[in-house]
């Protein structure tokens, strides 16, 4: 547990080391102060088409720059040559995976926060604040992407070898999750027969990071109804409390599920050199 | 002043004919008896020592109307009284307390047949199921007031009966809860019946809330529907007035059909999405009427126009609902000022034409607006990509304003001619649908984001401080 702890101490110390870190803080709190101009401009609480446009942005910068800073994290250790010279050191390959996930969760969080906790406290000071409810599922959303897409990101870090190869791999990956997403999945399943379709849209839209998280949100935001009778069900699931628990299940078994792959891949790079 | 006829025991009557000597000497003599007999009554009838015991059989109420004459007043004192009653001539009915009638045969338990009668206060179980009505008027100038009506047929029902006043009943289906509605009565029903009033009932679980058929001139305002088919239902009633009502439940709130120069006014229904053919406000085969400042929220179709020409639609608020307008084969229509928010589709239209449409504000669309008119110069031309995506499988509604879905629908920009299109689109809502709630809590938001705030430092000075 200490191992974690050190190790996600020196994640956050080189985080905030990087130039990169510093960008994406000036980007994002930038861009909290555009969505509260956006938002002075809206009329009601709750889900509505102006909330629907800001979770757009955020949904477009944050798995970025989450793919981003987590994957180059991972290969900046194989191309520096930090793990070959950590291996030799009694440090569980749990303890280091755990310890990045935890650091970099750490320091983007500290971004995200950053910039949302300017956007409320200059919101209520000039007189256009967002609704309790709203600031707090916008914290919720964007902590939930960068939670999941962290785990991708790990993954991605894990199979690449340097930053080149995870840039490509990330921004690939971005834009099949969320500017992509639609038409390939519109493509793709208008080849399944018509009765299989729902079963399998749900369980890709499980699968997908970025509509998973944007789902709950809608729905959480008083929306549900947008997805019409099809899915009364699962809106009615996650409009009670206890819908929060089986979204935070979700996406701790999703967490759990990516971690689980990349100590199998860094351990069976360990043992084979 | 206490009355004639029936035994004084049950019933108190008041008389507008001065000269009715029998009567004094009747209520001086009992008076007397009761004084003598060491009671202290007041000169006004006692209705304690009066009301019948509960447990005894019920009291046919036909033999007191019976026995009141043409222009009295009969007060009904707490109890149960037996029905049908069939009422003849003009009265009052007042129930003091208490009152119900119960009727078990399958014919009205109230027939009002004759002119200017007017019942208050009394509670009716129409135990029978059928056609029948707990209350059914042949007269005009009736009056119904502060009625509870416990229903298997239906509740209120007017045959050629105009100038009538239905006010502050409330009227509950009461059979079993598994009956569809098609085999329910209506709550209200008016049948050429003209120029009548039905004001703030409550009317729940019937057929139709209020069903007006051939009766022309009839104001339905403040009115509460709730878990019936359709809350309003017009047929045929030229110059009707809805407003202020509102209908919770419902299959469709107001269904106005076959309707000229009528006025729907203020109405709210909501939450009628449970039925697929679900409406707030269903327009069919309406002309020059008026549709304003209505509110329909959480319905499947928010307002649907079919059949209708030169109706004025204006100012009403479609919120969360899954189509806000529905246009079909309707013509020279005006659509102005209505605010579209949260809708999964803002409107689609088919066959029709020469509608005007113009500053509506579409929380969808972001208008542009360099002279600060209140309108956008840009347009509003409605896409109909995600509307046609998810007629071929509702399942694809799970893409609803997903990033990808607007990056696709941009690209589908052909025929752009037939869209549905706003011209100057408003920049705000109209008055009354103001952002509520914002300002609630700010206190709270400020706390979170200086905690956010601090937070995020303290974990970047942990990043930059040097080693200890």
């Amino acid at each position: 547990m200490n191992d974690t702890l050190q190790v996600a101490l020196r994640e956050i110390k080189s985080g905030f080391r990087n130039p990169w870190a510093y960008s994406f803080l000036l980007l994002f709190t930038i861009f909290s102060i555009s969505l509260l101009m956006i938002h002075s401009q809206s009329f009601m609480e709750g889900y509505t088409g102006a909330t629907g446009s800001m979770l757009n942005l955020i949904l477009y910068l944050l798995p970025l720059m989450t793919l981003f800073l987590g994957s180059f994290s991972l290969t900046s250790e194989k191309e520096d040559g930090n793990w070959q010279l950590l291996s030799t050191y009694p440090l569980s390959t749990l303890s280091f995976i755990t310890g990045k996930y935890i650091g970099l969760a750490a320091m983007l969080l500290a971004i995200v926060c950053f910039g949302y906790g300017i956007m409320g406290v200059v919101g209520v000071i000039t007189g256009h604040p967002f609704g309790l409810l709203t600031y707090y599922l916008f914290v919720v959303f964007s902590i939930g992407l960068v939670l999941l897409f962290l785990a991708v990101a790990m993954v991605v870090g894990s199979c690449c070898s340097n930053r080149w190869q995870a840039l490509t791999v990330s921004v690939s990956l971005w834009f099949f999750a969320v500017i992509g997403w639609n038409s390939l999945l519109i493509g793709f399943l208008g080849w399944l027969p018509y009765v299989w379709i729902k079963p399998v849209l749900v369980a890709l839209t499980i699968l997908n990071p970025a509509e998973l998280v944007r789902l709950f949100v809608i729905i959480k935001l008083g929306g549900g109804s947008v997805l019409g009778p099809s899915y009364y069900r699962w809106v009615d699931w996650i409009e009670q409390p206890g819908g929060s628990y089986i979204f935070a299940g979700v996406c701790l078994v999703w967490i759990i599920a990516s971690i689980g792959l990349v100590y199998w891949i860094w351990e069976r790079g360990r043992t084979r050199g | 002043m206490i009355g004639c006829g029936w035994p004084v025991k049950y019933f108190k009557v008041s008389r507008d004919n001065r000269d009715c000597k029998d009567n004094r000497v009747r209520s001086f003599l009992l008076l007397v008896f009761l004084l003598s007999a060491g009671v202290v009554a007041p000169v006004h009838f006692n209705y304690a020592s009066a009301a019948p015991d509960q447990s005894s059989s019920p009291i046919p109420l036909q033999k007191i109307i019976d026995g009141t004459a043409p222009g009295e007043e009969a007060v009904l004192p707490e109890g149960v009284y037996e029905g049908p009653v069939v009422i003849k001539k003009k009265l009052k009915l007042r129930g003091e307390g208490e009152v119900t009638l119960v009727n078990r045969i399958p014919s009205p338990a109230v027939q009002i047949q004759a002119e200017g009668v007017e019942v208050y206060g009394i509670r009716i179980d129409q135990l029978e199921a059928g056609e029948s009505a707990a209350v059914k008027v042949v007269g005009d100038d009736v009056r119904l007031e502060r009625l509870t009506i416990n229903t298997r047929g239906y509740g209120i029902m007017l045959r050629d009966s105009d100038n009538g006043i239905i006010r502050q009943n409330e009227i509950t289906w009461k059979g079993n809860v598994d009956t569809p509605s098609d085999n329910k009565g209506n709550g209200i029903d008016l049948y050429n019946s003209h120029r009548n009033r039905i004001e703030e009932n409550q009317v729940t679980r019937v057929r139709d809330g209020i069903y007006i058929e051939n009766s022309k001139m009839t104001q339905i305002t403040g009115n509460v529907v709730s878990q019936s088919r359709y809350g309003i239902h017009c047929m045929y009633a030229d110059g009707a007035l809805i407003r202020g009502n509102q209908g919770e439940y419902n299959y469709t709130g107001a269904m106005i059909m076959g309707v000229n120069d009528s006025r729907v006014i203020g109405n709210t229904f909501r939450l009628q999405s449970s039925n697929v053919n679900a409406q707030g406000i269903l327009l069919y085969d309406v002309h020059r009427s008026v549709v304003t400042g209505n509110q329909a929220e959480g319905n499947r179709v928010g307002i649907y126009v079919d059949l209708s020409t030169d109706n004025q639609i204006d100012r009403n608020y479609l919120q969360r609902n899954f189509l806000g307008l529905q246009l079909n084969k309707s013509k020279n229509n005006r659509f102005q000022g209505n605010s579209f928010i949260a809708n999964v589709l803002d409107a689609v239209a088919s066959g029709s034409e020469n509608n005007r449409m113009n500053g509506n504000y579409w929380d969808s669309f972001k208008g542009l607006d360099p002279d600060k008119d209140g309108t956008s110069d840009v347009p509003y031309a409605i896409n109909p990509f995600y509307q046609q995506l998810i007629e071929s499988n509702s399942a694809y509604q799970l893409f609803f304003q997903s990033p990808g879905m607007i990056f696709l629908s941009d690209l589908h920009m052909s025929d752009t001619q037939s869209w549905l299109t706003d011209q100057g689109p408003g920049m705000k809502p109209n008055s009354g649908s103001v952002r509520e709630g914002a300002m609630n809590y700010q206190g709270a938001v400020l706390a979170a984001g200086i905690v956010m705030m601090l937070g995020a430092i303290y974990i970047i000075r942990l990043g930059v401080k040097r080693h200890e």
